[in-house]
């Protein structure tokens, strides 16, 4: 620590370039991943939030909801099955909405996302304004907040579904509910139903359709209960959540650009302190003719390349929560404090390894070198 | 004995052609003895200082420093001893650049553990009997060629070694300088029971030595 603080303190310029260059990096990094996070938060957050463990889709759909047909009847057959604990019937579409009185002037009809549940079920998420949906107020819906922040609907808005003759009623608001990148809508099954399948034969013969189910319980055995319901597919929440439309397109996507930035990044950092260390072979040199063991060296240049890189990624996160203050509300950028860790130790463990090359390399420095014979 | 070496030989390879820098070489000095080499350029006498100091492997004979011969070491025994028994003035002053004249100093006791405060009293007082009083704070691009040479005779004291290694320590100093530097090597080899080498081109330094030997073609003569 002592050679790495004087050292560092001396050479301020040159280290400040250095540590430049990892705050860009890691300020990249952090970027990248909160729109990564954010944008998959916007295609799936309301299935993320689900508690359930399983979701039952029809067979052949591939846990894609806009595929499966299912009979709210099943239900009873499901809810019998062991290690289920709770069963909840769920059903989308995809609507355009505007207000009961036509669009005004410079304004649009807005894309949401009408989520049929039951009105107690557990899918229903926590209100944060107004009350939750009721049987007894049909066409009653809770819509996300951003319908409110962003479009300016409030609390008793009677609003029109595009393309059907069916209103709803904003009843209340919830926090984090998208789905399909569009605002969630959640309304009561009947509702649903009747938008989706008002035409005779849309709901291609089955009785009280919905599009799958959502199930409770951690120990249910998916290949069982495949073999005992007729007709379905379940699969883990984790798999319906990468069967949305995109989902894993979207976050292979920025998964891959992370990928290739983190192993550039460790290039870079690598080179630039490798660099460093041969300039500074002589001065290694000497220290060890004066009896320096490689120890004692290792420790110096790794301390402060985790000094250096401790304080350059702090400043690449600060760097970043300024940034995201000033992104527009519509950005999908959300920055997870843990990914926010995790990647901030995988900058820090890629710094300080790439160091260790340079350490290698100091080990086979011949204190020779000190005469300065040897270059 | 501090160092005893034996018919040393050192062989440089080049390619087809060899140099004997070195050739049956044999020197043993005790503890209070202060030695000069002197000879002309490229006769052998860095390689010579490189050898006893541990840098440097012989092609052939034996080396023992404080009765350890040192082909018996491994890489970090040789470290401990280069930083525990000898101290080492080379050629050229190589002092960190990044470290003021205080912690230059204070840097060997860094790589052997604690700095305590005898360590920091020790350090000042080598420096002002070197003449550097005002210089504690300093950065080595801020020293004279012949300042920087005392930081370094300094720091070969520093550490409580055996043996003191000096090539051409008075090579960037000025006569009265020189014979302050030398006088006072002398001195520490007395005062403390040291032993000490010293390489160096300058006749008129040889007055404080026990014994001058004269490097010629990789040979040792006693004068
Ligand atoms: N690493 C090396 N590889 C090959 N030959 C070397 C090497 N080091 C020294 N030599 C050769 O060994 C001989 C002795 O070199 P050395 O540096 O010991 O001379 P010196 O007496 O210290 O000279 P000077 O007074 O100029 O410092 C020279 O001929 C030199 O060219
Ligand atoms: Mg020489």
């Amino acid at each position: 620590m002592f050679l790495a603080l004087k050292e560092l303190k001396h050479g301020k310029l040159r280290f400040t370039m250095i540590g430049l260059i990892i705050v860009l990096i890691a300020w990249l990094v952090f970027i990248l991943s909160g729109l990564g996070n954010g944008l998959s938060t916007l295609s799936a957050a309301t299935i993320k939030n689900w508690e359930a463990e399983h979701v039952v889709y029809e067979n052949g759909a591939g846990a894609k909801f806009s595929k499966s047909l299912l009979s709210q009847s099943l239900q009873s057959k499901i809810e019998a099955q062991p290690g289920v604990e709770e069963v909840a019937p769920f059903s989308q579409a995809v609507i355009a909405i505007l207000p009961i009185d036509g669009v005004a002037e410079g304004e649009d009809k807005v894309d949401a996302a009408l989520l049929g549940i039951e009105a107690s079920s557990f899918l229903h998420p926590e209100v944060i304004e107004g009350k939750a949906i009721e049987p007894t107020i049909k066409n009653g819906v809770v819509a996300n907040i951003t319908l409110k922040d962003q479009k300016g609907y409030a609390i008793g808005d009677v609003i029109a579904i595009d393309g059907s003759e069916l209103n709803a009623k904003i009843i209340g608001f919830v926090e984090n509910e998208t789905f399909n990148h569009l605002p969630s809508l959640f309304a009561n099954m009947d509702f649903v139903r009747e938008y989706k399948y008002s035409a005779p034969g849309s709901n291609n013969g089955v009785e009280d359709a919905i599009n799958a189910f959502a199930i409770l319980g951690k120990v249910v055995d998916a290949i069982q209960m495949e073999k005992e319901v007729d007709g379905v597919e379940v699969v883990t929440k984790s798999s319906a959540i990468n069967g949305m439309p995109g989902y894993t397109a979207e976050n292979g996507t920025i998964m891959m650009m992370l990928v290739f930035l983190i192993v550039i990044s460790a290039f870079v950092i690598a080179v630039f302190f490798y660099v460093l260390t041969i300039q500074k072979t002589q001065q290694f040199g000497v220290m060890k003719a004066i009896g320096a063991s490689n120890g004692f060296i290792a420790r110096a240049i790794v301390s402060q390349v985790f000094v250096l890189s401790f304080f350059s990624i702090l400043i690449g996160i600060g760097l970043t929560y300024l940034t995201a203050m000033v992104f527009p509300e519509e950005m999908p950028f959300n920055l997870d404090p843990v990914l926010v860790i995790i990647y901030g130790i995988v900058l820090l463990v890629i710094s300080v390894g790439s160091s260790l090359f340079s350490v290698r390399r100091i080990s086979k420095i011949d204190p020779l070198t000190a005469l300065g014979r040897v270059e | 004995m501090t160092l005893s070496m034996k018919n040393v030989s050192k062989v440089y390879k080049e390619g087809e052609s060899q140099i004997i820098a070195l050739d049956q070489v044999s020197m043993e000095v005790a503890s209070g003895e202060f030695v000069a080499i002197i000879g002309p350029s490229g006769s052998g006498k860095s390689t010579f200082l490189s050898i006893a100091g541990a840098l440097l492997k012989p092609s052939q004979g034996e080396v023992k420093i404080d009765n350890k011969n040192i082909a018996t070491l491994k890489d970090k025994e040789l470290s401990h001893l280069r930083l525990h028994e000898i101290g080492f003035i080379l050629q050229t002053s190589n002092l960190m650049p990044y470290l003021n004249v205080l912690d230059n100093l204070l840097l060997l006791k860094k790589m052997s553990g604690k700095v305590t405060k005898q360590d920091g009293a020790f350090a000042k007082e080598l420096l002002i009997e070197l003449g550097l009083t005002d210089k504690f704070e300093k950065f080595p691009n801020e020293l004279s060629g012949g300042e920087r040479q005392r930081v370094a005779i300094a720091r070969s004291f520093m550490n409580d070694s055996s043996l003191i290694l000096a090539d051409e320590p008075t090579a960037s100093l000025d006569t009265n300088r020189a014979n302050e530097v030398v006088s006072l090597i002398s001195k520490e080899v007395k005062a403390r029971g040291r032993a000490a080498i010293m390489v160096t081109h300058d006749e008129r330094m040889l007055a404080y030595c026990d014994r001058v030997y004269r490097m010629e073609d990789g040979k040792l003569t006693l004068q």
